[in-house]
């Protein structure tokens, strides 16, 4: 029984709301995971590591509900590929975390003294870029309110542009780091630069994707 | 127990069958949209429709009655064999009783005045042949099916794109919504008060003129704009950056409107749909009573109070199961886009009934809530469903009309 309320059916936009909540879970556990190899706390790494996996697989879960539940015949304000693609970038950013949290457990990775603070740097701007974006998604309701217009949309256009400076800034202080990594040469280990240069690559990959949100949101706003 | 007896009993039960139908099948229509806003909660939706139902059915329904809705067969026909009208007109009740078991059922919104009008067609056709149907007004029936959602979603498309430039889009949609709500309160108020004083409030006999509801309606709506207006000066002014807050505010505001126009649709749901509940039924009466057969006929007030209270029944036991079940699967409808889609519900069932056009509230408060998803009102809409909801209202009357064809068959074979 259920009427002509069966026409409506269940909001995608609030479980992408839970997806991302989970997300920003993974996002949390970013710094104290640097901050255990910093102190060369292995245990508190695999331990911090495991949580991360843990949460990634909970957005998983949440994602993988929204996609089945996302039929051909149901209507959305927005495109149904923006969305769809709007919840990939979702994803991707907390694989992308799972994998840090993978690379730094392969082996006890040292940190050279001469990447320290930059690494510390770039984590702390990732993450902060990484809320920026959390932040975006939690606008989409009142954006949903404003059918996609008005003061909110102005707001969000405005986030999404800051969002991309921070993202350039990101590549930067990733360009930095890297110079500072491989000028090293031969005082570092092969294994452990290789590993060092792919944790930096994917600390840069979180702050791209988080753009990846602002990107879709923009389209949403375009229409 | 002598014929008359049994049939008249047979009737009866026929009608507070078909009265807990409606009830049950209507319910969630009106009020769906309040309670998937959380305007109301279920118990007060429900407590709201019985009032607005009964009240609607025993103040505004007529208490003449055409025998057959809408005029769909000639009863001149039948006056040879007045007991074949008896028949039939159990037969129709009972199909179309069933079939709107069978929507509400199934979730499908179907017009309770297509099922009964299907099932009068099916022992039309078998008494008196394919003549004695008036086959121009089930043309009206068929047009109604595009006419009403057509209609009510271009009107909730417009209502909703005016209501969301003039307040959401803004940056300050709280100041806005305070300025524009007494407009909106004085045009709800305007269209209501014509809706209930013109050609309404037959019972009252108060046979105003046009003119005069017109003045009448003036009047109301002024009222309104002045009431709210002092109303609106007790929420505080927030201008604060927070658009989120300012939001909410300004939903709570529409959710009295939402209230009020699903009152509205409730209260029209009870004046005229009972008919199809009790309008049969005081025929039977009619014939049994004095063996006349006529166009007309009158609706005596315990058939009215009969059919009312039914239909509440109905509403309660089983609407209220509808809703709870309807609840756990809504959506985040907001009170200002359940507003869109109720008013303009109303407005187009208002303005169309009193130009004549064919139309039904059913189908016109799904069009209507199809134009406020259009307008990118809503989260999602369901397309699918939409689909099936169509062909539900194509399927009502060939279905109500075979069955009452076997059911008027039967009686034939059994009764004299």
């Amino acid at each position: 029984m259920r009427s002509i309320l069966s026409m409506f059916s269940k909001s995608p936009f609030k479980p992408l709301g839970s997806h991302m909540d989970k997300v920003r879970a993974c996002v949390d556990q970013i710094e104290p995971l640097f901050k255990a190899l910093d102190e060369r706390d292995y245990d508190e790494v695999g331990e911090v590591s495991e949580l991360i996996v843990k949460l990634e697989h909970e957005a998983d879960k949440i994602k993988d509900d929204i996609r089945t539940h996302m039929r051909q015949s149901v209507f959305l304000p927005v495109d149904k590929k923006d969305f769809m693609h709007l919840l990939s970038a979702q994803d991707d950013i907390s694989d992308a975390v799972e994998d840090l949290a993978v690379l730094l457990r392969i082996k006890n990775l040292d940190t050279p003294e001469i990447i320290k603070d930059p690494l510390a740097d770039l984590v702390s701007h990732v993450v902060k870029t990484a809320y920026k974006g959390c932040d975006l998604i939690q606008e989409l309701e009142a954006l949903l309110e404003s059918s996609f217009g008005g003061a909110e949309a102005d707001k969000v256009d405005k986030a999404t542009q800051v969002l991309g400076t921070l993202e350039w800034e990101a590549d930067r202080k990733q360009f930095q780091l890297a110079k500072k990594l491989f000028s090293l040469g031969n005082q570092i280990d092969a294994a452990d630069l290789f590993l060092w240069n792919e944790v930096i690559k994917k600390l840069g990959a979180v702050a791209d994707k988080t753009e990846q949100i602002g990107k879709t949101l923009r389209i949403f706003l375009s229409q | 127990m002598d014929l008359n007896t049994f049939l008249l009993s047979f009737a009866v039960i026929a009608c507070i069958y078909m009265a807990c139908n409606i009830g049950a099948n209507d319910v969630a229509n009106a009020m769906g949209t309040s309670v998937g806003s959380k305007s109301l909660t279920f118990k007060q939706a429900v407590l709201i429709a019985a009032v607005a139902e009964f009240a609607g059915a025993f103040f505004v329904g007529g208490h003449v009655s055409d025998t057959i809705r809408k005029g769909m067969l000639d009863v001149s026909f039948f006056a040879d064999v007045p007991y074949h009208l008896v028949y039939g007109m159990i037969a129709a009740l009972l199909s179309a009783a069933i079939w709107l078991h069978i929507a509400s059922y199934l979730g499908w919104p179907v017009s309770t005045t297509h099922s009964i009008i299907g099932g009068v067609l099916g022992f039309g056709v078998i008494a008196g042949g394919v003549d004695v149907v008036n086959w121009e007004r089930v043309v009206n029936v068929v047009l109604s099916w595009v006419v009403s959602p057509v209609m009510g979603g271009l009107f909730a498309y417009l209502v909703f794109r005016y209501i969301n430039k003039a307040i959401f889009s803004t940056r300050r949609p709280l100041a806005h919504a305070k300025e524009l709500l007494p407009f909106i309160v004085s045009v709800v108020f305007f269209i209501l008060s014509i809706a209930i004083f013109y050609k309404g409030l037959k019972n009252l006999h108060l046979d105003l003129k046009f003119s005069s509801v017109l003045l009448i309606a003036f009047v109301m709506g002024f009222f309104g704009f002045f009431l709210s207006k002092v109303l609106v000066r007790f929420i505080p002014d927030d201008d604060s950056k927070d658009l989120a807050h300012q939001f909410n505010t300004t939903e709570n505001l529409f959710k009295y409107l939402q209230i009020l126009t699903a009152f509205y649709i409730a209260f029209a749901h009870g004046s005229n749909d009972v008919a199809n509940a009790v309008g049969p039924l005081a025929a039977v009466v009619s014939i049994l009573d004095g063996g006349v057969v006529g166009m007309k006929v009158a609706m005596p007030t315990w058939i009215l109070g009969l059919g009312g209270g039914f239909i509440v029944f109905g509403l309660m036991v089983w609407g209220y199961r509808v809703m709870a079940t309807v609840g756990e699967n809504i959506t985040d409808i907001t009170p200002s886009r359940g507003f869109c889609a109720t008013f303009a519900a109303a407005s187009v069932v208002l303005i169309c009934s009193k130009m004549g056009l064919p139309i039904s509230t059913t189908h016109t408060l799904v069009g209507s809530i199809i134009g406020v998803g259009l307008a990118r009102g809503l989260p999602t809409l369901n397309l699918g469903i939409i689909k099936m909801i169509f062909i539900s209202w194509i399927t009502t009357i060939p279905f109500t009309a075979i069955i009452s064809m076997i059911f008027f068959k039967t009686f034939l074979l059994f009764l004299p």
